[in-house]
């Protein structure tokens, strides 16, 4: 993308730089419109309230499409983020009950729980990078055995989260909603990650591994690194999961795998690699989240909210490579 | 000119909406259902919205609001937000997980909505479960197999998600009533995750490493495949398995005179609960409070059985109705005032 802008730099339109710059933007575009028609029907749904439910809500779809990204970008695809979730959620809970729910247990159960995350993505990388088996299949592979370890820790839903947990999650802090806080630390922590170079050695290698690796980049480590970071966000978003679920459950992530998969897509990212953006990513969850409430205060009726949503995220994904083909072309 | 017909279209919908709500309802009751994976869950929505509409007799207009869609658990929150944000009397959910509501319900607690869970048992405190005891379920098909058995021989037992609370507590009920009868020996346990043909699947590799198998106890939809299976393999008379509660399932059973019986799990427990809900709402007294079960807020119904002695009267009530109808039964309007003060 960047080579084809400075080849041809006489047709780079002020638009077409925009959307090279933010390539989200289509899908920023796709948010607002939700969020408005959201108001439409539901003004509550908008309100301090209804924001607050949704970003406490989505939290976790966001966490985990980030994570999702990062391996996007090399052309890799994780699914079994979901299942890292509910590993990391149960191990956490099972700590916390055992270790009692003051602050310094439940900070070492979370501790853990990052560990957990951590190894998960590097076992993911190991099978996928160095062993070279195919993501897709490898990381389902991996999920069903993250998923038999979650059942092994916690065999039935049921542990309580400590008070002191959950309430934090869905509390306040000077007035403001302890989610705000979240967000505004997922915003730096995101735009500190943009910055470094694993980001751009990750596009790279998802651009073209053949010429990364001709180029001297560890293209293996690379693609492990990608792995582990994804790793370490479905922890964090398992953190959200049992701050709003307050409990553990061995099968809580299973569904979102996908969920965030899409998001990543309808942020603007390109499955196959070398192009995208987190934020792109974050605003796709939120759109997914929207649709879907969306579907029912419009008062579609049961048997049709499947389909409807299902064409709702068909038609987000397609107008967004609409537009974004269009701008770029 | 795709999205201008789309706002129009939305817009008629508002509008048909607003119309509906206009008609000053009494009580708005949210429906939220997580999982559109089988009929019986569509069924049970619709019973639900007929018992809604049979309160128009005795003087209540009871709205439902729907949410059903294939959801993750978070995705399920969000209906309860849904609600919570337009403001519904009551809210009744089938879950997706047993623990994963607490905050949330207790979020609608604190804005004055009555909360019931259905189908599958909630640990909040704010909610209360009306439906059927998934133990006794689980044991009633045991005592049937047991019985049947006279109390001796060789059993296999299918079950569903492994982890899945309602799947834990059915396995829990036939252990128990197993444990009691010292000469029936269970040869094996199996997960078939409630697909009806991974349940033909594991009945098949069962047949063939046991063939000495005199009874099996089997869950929902699965045992229809594993009497596939039983059948094919020509032991029709020789095996008594448990069965289901489909209309298909039903024929079967008659035509071929299967030596079956079935615990019923009926759809119309989203009913019923409603039905309990509306007289909540109207301020009425449960006789005995609901403090049952594991988590001390359930409210167990009847559970209704299948066998022999009454497979005709089955067969007859779900005659006419398509294959994949299940035979049902709900606490009626007058049933549930009587467990009210």
């Amino acid at each position: 993308m960047a080579a084809e802008a400075t080849l041809i730099p006489r047709k780079t339109s002020g638009l077409k730089r925009l959307f090279e710059r933010f390539p989200f933007l289509p899908a920023l575009v796709i948010l607002v419109v939700l969020f408005a028609l959201n108001g439409f029907y539901q003004p509550r749904s908008i309100g301090l309230v209804g924001i607050t439910g949704l970003l406490k809500t989505y939290m976790p779809l966001m966490l985990l499409a980030v994570a999702q990204t990062y391996v996007v970008y090399a052309g890799d695809i994780d699914l079994s983020v979901g299942a890292i979730v509910s590993l990391v959620n149960v191990t956490i809970i099972v700590l916390m009950q055992q270790w009692g729910g003051e602050a310094l247990p439940v900070l070492g159960a979370m501790a853990v729980g990052i560990g957990v995350g951590l190894a998960c993505g590097i076992i993911n990388g190991i099978v996928v990078a160095a062993f070279r088996l195919q993501a897709i299949v490898a990381t389902f592979a991996t999920s069903i055995f993250f998923t038999g370890l979650a059942l092994y820790v916690l065999p039935v839903a049921g542990a309580p989260a400590p008070a002191a947990f959950w309430r934090t999650y869905g509390g306040r802090f000077a007035e403001i909603p302890f989610v705000f806080y979240v967000v505004v630390v997922l915003a730096v922590l995101l735009y500190l990650l943009a910055r470094t170079r694993l980001a751009t050695q990750l596009l790279a290698v998802g651009d073209d591994a053949q010429g990364a690796f001709q180029s001297g980049l560890p293209v293996t480590a690379i693609r492990m690194k990608g792995y582990a970071l994804c790793g370490l966000f479905a922890a964090l978003a398992a953190f959200c999961v049992t701050g709003d679920t307050a409990s553990g459950d061995p099968l809580v992530g299973g569904k979102m795998t996908l969920s965030a998969v899409a998001a990543v897509v309808l942020g603007g990212s390109a499955l196959s690699g070398g192009f995208g953006t987190v934020v792109g990513s974050v605003i796709g969850a939120l759109i997914i989240g929207l649709i879907s409430s969306l579907v029912y205060f419009m008062g579609t009726p049961s048997e049709w909210q499947n389909l409807v949503q299902g064409l709702a995220i068909l038609l987000a994904l397609m107008a967004g490579i609409l537009v974004g083909r269009r701008a770029r072309a | 000119m795709r999205k201008l017909t789309a706002l129009a279209l939305s817009t008629v919908a508002a509008i048909a909406v607003t119309a509906f709500s206009a008609s000053a309802a009494d009580f708005k009751i949210g429906l939220s259902n997580g999982w559109v994976g089988s009929e019986w869950r569509t069924q049970m929505i619709e019973e639900a919205q007929a018992a809604a509409a049979a309160w128009k007799e005795k003087g209540h207009n009871v709205e439902v609001v729907v949410q059903s869609a294939n959801v993750d658990v978070p995705g399920q929150i969000a209906h309860v937000r849904n609600f919570i944000n337009e403001g519904v009397d009551a809210i009744i959910i089938n879950p997706n997980s047993p623990t994963a509501f607490d905050p949330v319900f207790a979020q609608a607690k604190e804005a004055g909505i009555l909360v019931i869970s259905t189908d599958a048992e909630v640990s909040s405190p704010d909610a209360i479960y009306v439906g059927i005891d998934q133990k006794a379920w689980g044991a009633a098909g045991a005592k049937w197999l047991a019985e049947t058995l006279e109390g001796k021989g060789n059993v296999v037992a299918i079950n569903g998600v492994a982890g899945h609370p309602a799947n834990e507590m059915r396995v829990a009920g036939y252990r128990e009533v197993f444990a009691e009868y010292p000469e029936i020996k269970v040869v094996n346990e199996v997960n078939a995750n409630w697909d009806q043909a991974q349940g033909q699947q594991a009945m098949q590799n069962l047949l063939a490493t046991y063939p000495d198998i005199n009874g099996v106890w089997v869950q929902d939809g699965m045992a229809a495949g594993a009497w596939k299976s039983i059948m094919d393999a020509g032991k029709t008379g020789d095996i008594a398995a448990t069965g289901e509660i489909r209309k298909d399932f039903i024929d079967l059973w008659v035509s071929d005179k299967l030596n079956s019986g079935a615990s019923v799990n009926p759809p119309g427990v989203m009913a019923s609960a409603l039905n309990v809900a509306v007289l909540m709402l109207d301020g009425r007294e449960l006789k005995e409070p609901a403090t049952a079960g594991q988590y001390g807020n359930a409210m167990y119904l009847p559970i209704p059985f299948i066998d022999s002695s009454n497979l005709e009267e089955a067969a007859k009530a779900v005659e006419g109705k398509p294959g994949y109808y299940s035979y049902t039964s709900q606490l009626s309007i007058e049933d549930a005032e009587a467990l009210f003060k």
